[in-house]
This record gives C-alpha cells, structure tokens and sequence, in this order.
C-alpha cells in the first residue's frame, strides 16, 4: 500500500482536483437540501460531464456530491421538518426539534461534523480494508464469480421493496435489458427488435436518466401546490455546542460510524438502513433516551455518521468485486470504466495509484465538504425554497441535455423518455426501479461468468456447488433470503397487529 | 389578456375538481404480476427471431437471457398464486388507487417532454426545445410570476452554454 500512497498523492493534489471536488460537494449540498431531489438524482444528471473528464477529477466530482448527499439532506430536515434526502429523516427526528428550540445553527453543526466523522472514518476503512477484500476477489472463478453476482442481486432485490417477489422480477428485467445489443461472447445481435441503434446495447446513463430523473418530472403531477418556506430569523442563533454535548456524542459518532461501514459493504443496503439501525442503537445505549424526538444532540450524531460512514463502505464490494453497495455507487461504476479501470485486484496494483488516489481523495472530499458546511451553510438553507416552478424544467433540460451528448444523438433522448413511461408504470404497479438498475449494471458480469463457468465444465451446472467460494455465497444467499422473509414476515405481523390496536 | 387567462383558470380548476374525486382502484400485485407474466410469456416466443445461434456451442446467447424468463415467469406465477390464496380465503388483498386528476397531469407533463423533444430534433437547436420546455412547465404550474419566467429561461439558455461551449456538446 505504501508504494502507492506517494505516487496516488502526486496525482490527487492538484489543482483540477481540488476543483472538481468542490464542485461536487457545492452541487451535492444544495441538491440534497432540496426536498424531492435526491443525490441518485443528481449523480444521474451529472454523469455526462465526467465522460469529458479522466478518472481522478470525475470520480472526485461524483464522490464530491455523493459524500455531501449525505450532509446536505440534513439541512432541510432539520430546517423545515422535511428530509432532503430518505437517509435524512432520522435526522429529521431529533433536527427539527432542535431547531425549533432555538438552537438551528447548534443543530446544522452537530450533523455537519458527525457527517464529517463517519465520512472520513468510512473512507479509511475502504483504504485498509479494499486492497484485502480484492486480494479475496482475484481467487475467484466464473463459477464463484456468478455467485457473487447472484448473491449482491439476491439482497438487492430483497431490501428494495415491499415484496422480495417483485424485487426480482424488476432484477431480472434488469439482468435482460443488459442483454439488448451485441452478444458479449459470439458477437450476435441480441433482443434488437430492428432497431439499428440497439446493436451497441442500452446505455445505462441514458436508461437512468428515464428511470430515475424523468420519472420525477412526470410525478410532479401528484405535487401538492403547497410552498416550502424557510423563515430566515431561524438562523440567527450562536450555534453553540457545550463541552457536555460533545462528551455525549462521542459514543453514538463512533458506532455509528462503524455500524454505517459494516451496513454500507452488504450490497443492496444503504444510508437509510444505517441511519434507522444507528439511531435506535444510539437511543437504546443513551443514559438520556427520554430526549430522543425532542432534541437530542446524541440522536442527530449518530444519524448523521451512520449515513455518511455509508459512503466509503459501498465502494469496497464496488472497487473490488464489481458490486455496487447501492444505487447511487452504480452509477459511478460507469464512469471508471469509460476510464479503462475495472474492479478487482488490478485496480489496487496495475493501476494502484489511480485507485488509490481516489480513496485518498474521499478523505479530502470529506473535509472540503467540512469547510463548505461551516462557510456555506446560510446558502444551502436558501435552497430550500427554491420553487419547483424554476426546478422542474431546469432538471428537464439537464436530462435532456444529459441523455443527448452521451452518444451525441437524439435516439438517446428518446430512448430515456420510453424509460421514464415504464418506470411510471412500475411505480403504479409498486414495482421497485433500483433492482432494474443493478441488474442492468451487473448484467454483463453476471451472463459472461454464467456462460464460461458452463463452457469450462462443459454444460455440467455443478459447477457452481464445486469450490468452497461457491458453497460460502450459496450459505449466504439461503441465509440473506431466509433473514429478508422472516424480517418482511415480522414487519407484516407488526403491521397487522398495529391496524387492529386501531 | 387578464380576463382570458382568469377565464382559462376557471375552466382548468372546473376540470381539475371534476377529475380530483374519480379514482380508479385496482390489485396491483395480481396485475403486476399478469403484465409481467405476459411479459415473459411474449419475451420466450420472440427469443428464437432474436437471438441468432450457432448450434453448437453448449451455452448459446439465448440461455441467460431464457433462465431470466423463466425465473420471472416463476415469480409472477408466485405473486398471482399467492393473491389468488388470499381470494380464496376472502382475506384481503394488495390494492392500488390511482386518482384519475394525477394521471391527467401526468399526461400533460408528458406531453411537454414530447413536444420538446421533437422540437430539439426536428429544428437541430437543442435550446429551442429549451424554451419550450421553459414555458411549458411555467404554464403548467400556472406561473404568474414574470421574474421566474426570466430566470428560468436564463438558467435554460446557460445550461445549453454550458455544454455547447464548455463541454463542446454540438446540439
């Protein structure tokens, strides 16, 4: 590791860099703190631009406004009592009550620092614990290597929805449009219905760009024409954290943190998970339980690390297995490999110092994003209001403009409006759209290592039960769906019980 | 002016109270799972016209992409089975209300996205479709305010600036 640190150092501090990450954490900031669009959103529209750009700066960008995602969706919840983002709405429990005692700026550095805390605690353990993990990873076969897939679709599909049936089916609609285009292995034109353009396959920028974004456009329609308002004199407090509070938060920042790093590796789990899990953790190891829901510093704390110590953990199954730990890392995945870098062990030693100059720069993202949290805060709050009569069409035409200069062609746009029309109707049905976007993303890795696994043992399917590997991720897979029924079995029974009290 | 845009309000809000009480109820999870079981179904028969193979080779292009149906097809049949119990126990099962007012606006808002799109590909300037997009999203949330007109067109005319010159996107 060392022998690249050097090297990684020289290519992360410069000054397109440090640029390029402080423009991340600016548009991560005020997007998340703005209520309806959320960092997934924003990494979406933003994508095209990295494809201009080399490796470093478009990952620093993106994890510029990943890492501040994260931050920045407090900044509404405890302002106005709505979260920016989903991960902030534990925040939102403790925030706003802050807040209203006075104490709104107290609040905002309380989730500013603990967001710091995890976030660098986070990317530390993807720099110690990545390079091992990808160690692991380049002594897996096709065989072991179509188990993983299986296993990181498995969950994903399990934790995205109400109903691990209908994850499924949206993974494995996924796992097909991964198949439109040229076959990887003999060449062959695949699932094309005569449409020329489709030869080269669905691109997944342009796809998200429907999936994700344009849906949101068309679900202005359910928009209620109510205003958020921020009342400016909310600001005005010192801001002042006493030496007892931050005694007290010491504890939950530190498991937080460590609970969002653990809750960001498992693919498929995200910043809300470990937000939730941090909180309840937090409130039931606290000497002052009573407090949380009206105020507590311990509650925001531990809130907010859990969902920033998220960030660093979902790059580990990502930079070394090809797994993306949730949606939002998906997507970046698409941006190192236009670069040329795939996951697994080569990208921590052929090309250790890129690698490790992104994981070295999350570190720096982290505490740009301190600074622009201490210095820009004010701003951020102000974007709380922006109306969605200016938004709307504004994140229209980024789409738009987006979807056109990927392959610099209008069949894209188009493409990206029939996503955007499929997803509404997904989202009738309460289909879930995230296992679609995975399976797209793994797609490729999950056929080619089926396909050779096949060839290698000439059709034979025990194959896939011949290597420890194999038999380990078989036990999680039948261990992870076990754990999502019983858990979605409880939740029903909760529910059933909760509608008779009423 | 004034008048025939008071005018032109009156007559959406009639509308729009017309359409806000109409629902439409349906059980999503036994429809999710029928569309996408017909899904599968119509994916299966097109795979042999899609998927040219060899012959020989002993996993061919059409097996992944055939297991796929097949799972799905396994799940769908899942879902309905288990609506179908639930029926048949008279228990209650998986409901959606979709408001017919929302699916209008939606309808709208779709419209917009589809006239801007033609306008972008059909004139080649990608910021007249820009524009349109502006308006038409102004007129949509019944905007009154000229300063958000003026900044929202400014802010459309710098995103196309922005990858026009800064990126050396040509559109």
């Amino acid at each position: 590791m060392l022998e690249f640190i050097g090297p990684a150092s020289g290519l992360l501090f410069t000054l397109e860099n440090i640029f390029w990450i402080n423009i991340g954490v600016f548009i991560g900031s005020v997007f998340a703190a703005i209520p309806g669009l959320t960092v997934i959103l924003c990494v979406i529209l933003f994508l095209p631009f990295t494809y201009q750009m080399t490796a470093i700066p478009g990952m620093m960008f993106l994890l510029g406004i990943y890492c501040a995602g994260g931050y920045g969706g407090s900044v509404s919840a405890i302002l106005i009592n709505t979260p920016g983002t989903p991960h902030a709405a534990a925040t939102m429990l403790d925030g706003h009550p802050l807040s209203k005692q006075g104490r709104t700026k107290a609040a905002l550095k309380i989730a500013l620092y603990a967001s710091t805390f995890g976030g660098v605690f986070s990317a530390l353990m993807l720099l110690f614990l990545g390079p091992q993990v990808a160690r692991v990873a380049a002594q897996l076969g096709t065989a072991e290597y179509f188990m993983v897939c299986l296993f990181g679709l498995t969950i994903i599909a399990g934790v995205s929805g109400k109903s691990m049936i209908k994850g499924i089916i949206s993974a494995c609609i996924g796992l097909l449009l991964s198949c439109v285009g040229t076959d990887p292995m003999t060449g062959y034109d695949r699932l094309t219905f005569g449409i020329g353009r489709l030869y080269m396959g669905l691109d997944l920028a342009v796809c998200l760009i429907g999936l994700f974004a344009l849906v949101e456009i068309l679900a202005k329609a359910e928009l209620k024409p109510d205003a958020l308002h921020l009342d400016a004199k909310k600001m005005e407090d010192n801001g002042v954290i006493t030496k007892d509070e931050y005694k007290r938060m010491v504890r939950p920042v530190l498991l937080s943190s460590l609970i969002g790093s653990l809750v960001g590796i498992i693919p498929g789990t995200g910043a809300s998970e470990a937000s939730w899990f941090s909180y309840n953790t937090a409130k039931n190891m606290s000497k002052h339980p009573e407090e949380f829901g009206h105020g507590s510093v311990e509650g925001i704390a531990a809130a907010e690390s859990a969902n920033n110590a998220v960030t660093g953990a979902t790059l580990i199954p990502l930079l070394t297995l090809g797994i993306p730990g949730d949606g939002t890392v998906a997507i970046m995945l698409s941006a190192l490999m236009i670069n040329g870098l795939n996951p697994g062990l080569s990208l921590f030693t052929t090309d250790g110092a890129i690698m490790y100059a992104i994981m070295l720069g999350l570190i720096l993202v982290n505490l740009f994003m301190l600074l622009q949290g201490k210095f820009l805060t004010k701003l951020f709050a102000k974007v709380v209001s922006i109306p969605q009569e200016i938004l709307t069409p504004i994140i229209v035409i980024f789409c738009f403009a987006g979807a056109y200069s990927v392959n610099k062609n209008y069949f894209d746009v188009s493409v990206a409006l029939v996503f955007a029309v499929i997803a509404w109707v997904l989202r009738k049905l309460d289909m879930p759209a995230v296992p679609i976007l995975l399976g797209m993303v793994l797609g490729n890795m999950t056929e080619t290592n089926f396909r050779r696994a096949l060839h290698i043992s000439n059709g034979n399917p025990a194959i896939f039960f011949s290597s420890i590997y194999c038999i380990i991720f078989l036990v999680l897979i039948v261990v992870a769906v076990g754990t999502i029924v019983r858990g979605k079995l409880n939740e029903r029974k909760a529910a059933q019980a909760a509608g008779k009290e009423h | 002016m004034k008048q025939l845009i008071d005018r032109l309000d009156a007559r959406l809000d009639a509308w729009g109270e017309a359409l806000k009480g109409r629902e439409l109820r349906f059980p999503s999870d036994l429809t999710a799972g029928i569309v996408f079981a017909l899904v599968g179904i119509a994916m299966l028969l097109a795979m042999p016209g899609q998927v040219t193979t060899t012959g020989g080779d002993v996993v061919d292009g059409r097996a992944f992409p055939t297991l796929l149906m097949v799972v799905m097809l396994a799940c769908c049949a899942a879902l309905i089975g288990k609506e179908l119990v639930k029926l048949a126990r008279k228990q209650p099962i998986t409901w959606k209300t979709i408001n017919l007012l929302v699916e209008v606006k939606a309808l709208v808002i779709l419209g917009i996205l589809l006239v801007t799109y033609l306008l972008c590909k059909y004139t080649g300037l990608f910021v007249i479709g820009a524009v349109f997009c502006v308006l038409g999203f102004l007129a949509f949330f019944r905007c009154k305010k000229w300063s958000y007109y003026v900044i929202t067109l400014a802010l459309a005319v710098g995103i196309w600036c922005a990858f026009r010159f800064g990126l050396g996107v040509s559109f």
